[in-house]
């Protein structure tokens, strides 16, 4: 088939699920991380009677009734992007009223990642994929819904920006380079003692080798500034990106830009395509329930829901039974571990959840929680071990036999 | 149909082009100070973790003319969650030692100016961690109020 060209790619009509989903995902970090973070922002310029000038000397200041009705209306307009009402003028409303709160006192409220999730909310209101939030859970409801791709080029593109004036900044920067200084002196959250050793390692090895570490920082990040651009790379590139935030969030500081890049990434992955295929039985209760439940998660329409008994299997209709868009088999445990890849929305949704929900009792001194996080990534990693102790213990167990008989027969 | 065409392309490639410019110069021109092109650390220029970040501590407070240290009093109202005259902590996370230098003069002048008590008002700045280079350790800033 002839490859498209550019221009034709970004004009054309894709699924518009990819960009729903990313809203979707955006609106729950808003929700429970910037604009708490903001209206603490407006609350305290709106009750101070001291302000530095604007960054724009034409923005009108905020007085004590236009704080509380911006308050209110960046809780209504999320509120608007997360269930899909109108989500482009919301998207652009926080987008425009988070910059203007910028602008009143850069020094005090600005921060790189409160700009980056303030572009992607701009970016998503140029979405027009028209897909509310309960299209989105309506399972099997696949409408056909397409909108323009342009904003989801644009989306991969400003990633690759990001990431090429991170790289270009540790290239330049004197405190990175070889010597990597701001690595090693970085301060991290301490964790709870089951996972302090993590942190600890993690930090016993930026200290040894601070200056290799800034090299690998700026390496891994020039590779995703090219990824992002690149097609054949692009399955690579959302690997390593999700690595690399995951690793910043976890075991160095956290903060929302992890979150914002992972949802982004969304843009980069297929949608209905229905690649995956659920093996179920149609005449099982339990089945139907199961499968209503998980055409709720597909966010973006990749499950295809088959009668168990069409592949020929019938022995394990109860179980789960999910094939790859790649044939690879996955039951039981295995499939309910792979889930999280072909349904990410959600799963991206539960963890933002377990991180800003735990990171907000542990601020009010309830305990741990910061830590829930780790506790939900541990539970769907332990998962994984039934299914690698199997594909491991299943060719030695095969060499013993092998070796016994050979023994036996001497 | 499989594609969009007509005014609504025009107007998306205009937006596109825009986006684009904005999102590859803006962090140019903050990173780089042009002509001369020497690297800065800047807001709005994609530069994260990048700096070791300057602690200080500040102290507000008033001084009588009998030369007595006194609290500020209402400094809240001033600006919400500001202490006096106990040292506040904070980061220059974000700012360089400019602009904390200004906002502290600024705010010290405005409280004089405002209370019109005959005191003399003081901001002393002490930077603790990563003091930025060629700055005094400590910085004070004074306004006398007139009544």
């Amino acid at each position: 088939m002839p490859r498209q060209p550019a221009s034709s790619r970004w004009f054309a009509l894709v699924p518009g699920y990819r960009l729903a989903t990313v809203r979707v995902c955006l609106a729950v970090t808003t929700l429970v991380f910037h604009i708490p973070k903001f209206n603490r922002f407006i609350d305290a310029y709106a009750a101070s009677a001291f302000h530095v000038p604007p960054a724009l000397p034409f923005i009108p200041l905020l007085t004590r009734d236009g704080g509380v009705v911006l308050i209110i209306l960046n809780y209504v307009a999320a509120s608007g992007v997360l269930l899909g009402l109108g989500p482009r003028l919301c998207a652009w409303f926080l987008a425009v009223s988070g910059f203007y709160v910028i602008a009143l006192d850069p020094g005090e409220h600005y921060a790189h990642n409160a700009q980056f999730h303030l572009t992607l909310l701009a970016l998503i209101g140029c979405s027009s994929d028209h897909i509310p939030l309960w299209r989105l859970l309506a399972g099997n409801d696949d409408a056909g819904d397409r909108c323009p791709a342009w904003p989801e080029h644009l989306v991969r593109l400003q990633l690759s920006i990001v990431f090429f004036y991170a790289l270009l900044d540790k290239v330049f920067n004197p405190h990175w380079r070889l010597s990597g200084t701001v690595l090693a002196t970085l301060g991290v959250r301490d964790h709870a003692p089951g996972l302090a050793w993590l942190q600890a390692v993690n930090q016993a090895v930026i200290r040894a080798i601070p200056g290799a570490m800034s090299v690998l920082t700026t390496a891994l990040e020039l590779f995703l500034a090219i990824a992002f651009l690149s097609r054949p790379l692009r399955r690579a590139g959302i690997v390593v990106a999700f690595a690399f935030v995951a690793y910043l969030e976890f075991l160095l500081r956290p903060g929302v830009f992890a979150w914002d890049t992972v949802a982004a990434l969304f843009v980069l992955v297929p949608s209905a395509d229905r690649g995956w295929r659920v093996l179920h039985d149609p005449h099982r209760r339990a089945c139907r329930v199961s499968a209503s439940f998980l055409s709720r998660l597909d966010w973006l329409r990749r499950l295809r829901w088959e009668p168990s008994d069409a592949s020929g299997n019938t022995d394990d209709a109860t179980c789960l039974r999910l094939i790859s868009p790649y044939g690879r088999a996955y039951r039981g445990p295995d499939a309910v571990a792979i889930l999280p890849l072909a349904l990410p929305g959600p799963f991206f949704v539960v963890m933002a959840m377990a991180r800003f929900g735990g990171g907000f009792l542990g601020s009010r001194g309830y305990g741990p929680w910061y830590d829930l996080p780790f506790v939900v990534l541990a539970l769907w990693l332990l998962l994984w071990v039934s299914g690698a102790v199997r594909r491991t213990a299943r060719p030695v167990y095969a060499a013993a036999v092998r070796a016994m008989v050979r023994t036996g027969r001497r | 149909m499989t594609d969009i065409r007509g005014w609504r392309r025009h107007v998306a490639t205009a937006f596109i082009v825009a986006w684009l410019s904005i999102q590859i110069v803006t962090p140019l021109v903050q990173k780089f100070e042009l002509p001369a092109f020497r690297y800065r650390w800047a807001r709005f220029g994609w530069a994260m973790y990048s700096r070791l970040v300057p602690r200080y501590e500040v102290r507000l407070f008033r001084v009588s003319g009998a030369g007595q240290t006194e609290p500020i009093p209402t400094i809240d109202r001033y600006v919400r969650g500001y202490r006096s005259p106990e040292p506040m902590t904070r980061l220059a996370l974000y700012v360089s030692e400019d602009e904390v230098h200004g906002r502290f003069s600024r705010l010290i002048s405005y409280v004089a100016r405002e209370q019109r008590d005959g005191y003399t008002y003081v901001a002393s700045i002490r930077w603790t961690e990563y003091p930025p280079a060629g700055v005094p350790t400590v910085v004070e800033f004074r306004a006398t109020s007139t009544r």
